[in-house]
């Protein structure tokens, strides 16, 4: 059976070789590469240039990766559900980097509330110049401690965010 | 008395290597460009030829894949032959028409040389079907064509590099970007499907 597979694509061969005698008119190729210099002279840019040519050149992997995705479709969903997978990732971690300043409040409070339980005497003042003012407006000198992260995810600088620095007052 | 061989000078580009002819047509020498097409004109026309079977759009094909392969010549890198990218330039720019044109064929056959006629293997397999060599030849040729086209593009680019342009397995894998083994496989199919479809003409004598 193999030998008869052997034979037939012998002979298949030789009737392939009748297209090597398939030649084009005669002194076509003396001007051919006249024709493609005086192109190239008169700025031709070698026809029009499709989507996929242009990612060839410029970007072979992403072709490669084109071209992997049409020979198994199957891909497609894979790298989608990874897509996902990473996104879901990446919310997951803004989360959890947006508990950490509560924390930080969480303790700016209780060290406050320690420092005022300690000496109450500190308060008074503040309170009193808190019931002074006409809007009930409480001020203090405490730093305040945002919710905000000071950067987004993508390293921009947050513009509600406004770093404030206290320097101590005389002496 | 015998006439002196004319030996070409190095400086020409007519004698220069194929590493020398790039670097020069890099820095814009569109001589050394023009020898670099000289070279490869026949080889890069006939696949493109035999993967559109239609004069036309192989000539269309031809040239502006030597305009662009002009362009692109800053990006090689020399990781493969200049005649390898060529080819891949070619290749990837003749699928994208034929991809485009979808199933719109239309032959446009170069004639047969006079060799032909005197082809023995080709004679054997015509001379059963009708007396006539050169009815039976033009014959074949246009159900060959046919054939061809039937195969899909990297089936038939295989099939056109390797069993009609002679090129090695390893010169096709690295032209259409696959592994040899991929390479292989595509040409049993290819040959399979074209062998079904010339059955006619693949009795032995």
């Amino acid at each position: 059976m193999n030998n008869r597979d052997n034979y037939n694509f012998e002979t298949l061969k030789q009737a392939l070789k009748l297209k090597r005698h398939e030649v084009p008119p005669p002194g076509y190729f003396q001007k051919f590469s006249g024709k493609v210099i005086s192109r190239i002279h008169a700025g031709d840019s070698g026809g029009r240039q499709s989507f996929n040519e242009r990612l060839q050149y410029q970007a072979p992997w992403l072709a490669n990766l084109f071209q992997l995705f049409e020979t198994k479709p199957g891909l497609i969903g894979a790298f989608a559900i990874a897509s996902c997978l990473v996104l879901v990732l990446g919310v997951v971690l803004a989360e959890r980097s947006d508990s950490a300043p509560k924390d930080l409040m969480a303790t700016a409070d209780s060290a406050a509330e320690n420092s005022n339980a300690e000496n109450p005497s500190l308060l008074a003042p503040m309170l009193t110049a808190a019931s002074d003012t006409s809007g009930g407006i409480v001020s203090s000198t405490n730093p305040v401690v945002s919710l905000q992260p000071a950067a987004t995810l993508f390293g921009q600088q947050n513009p509600l965010f406004q770093p404030a620095a206290f320097a101590p007052a005389g002496n | 008395m015998t006439e002196p061989v004319a030996i070409p000078d190095a400086n020409e580009p007519a004698g220069m290597l194929e590493g020398d002819l790039v670097r020069h047509a890099r820095r814009g020498d569109l001589a050394a460009y023009d020898e670099l097409v000289r070279r490869y004109q026949e080889r890069i026309y006939a696949t493109i030829y035999h993967m559109t079977a239609n004069h036309d759009d192989a000539n269309d094909l031809a040239q502006e894949s030597f305009i662009k392969a002009y362009q692109a010549l800053k990006t090689f890198k020399g990781g493969s032959s200049f005649y390898t990218w060529l080819y891949r330039i070619a290749v990837n720019k003749t699928i994208n028409f034929i991809k485009q044109r979808k199933n719109k064929y239309h032959l446009s056959l170069n004639d047969l040389d006079i060799n032909a006629e005197n082809d023995p293997d080709l004679v054997a397999l015509v001379s059963h079907k009708t007396p006539s060599r050169d009815a039976g030849l033009s014959e074949l040729q246009k159900k060959l064509n046919e054939s061809l086209l039937k195969l899909s593009e990297p089936h038939r680019m295989v099939v056109i590099l390797h069993d009609i342009q002679g090129m090695s397995h390893e010169e096709i894998a690295e032209i259409a970007g696959c592994n040899v083994g991929t390479v292989r496989s595509r040409l049993f199919y290819a040959r399979q499907q074209l062998q079904g479809d010339l059955a006619e003409y693949m009795k032995p004598a």
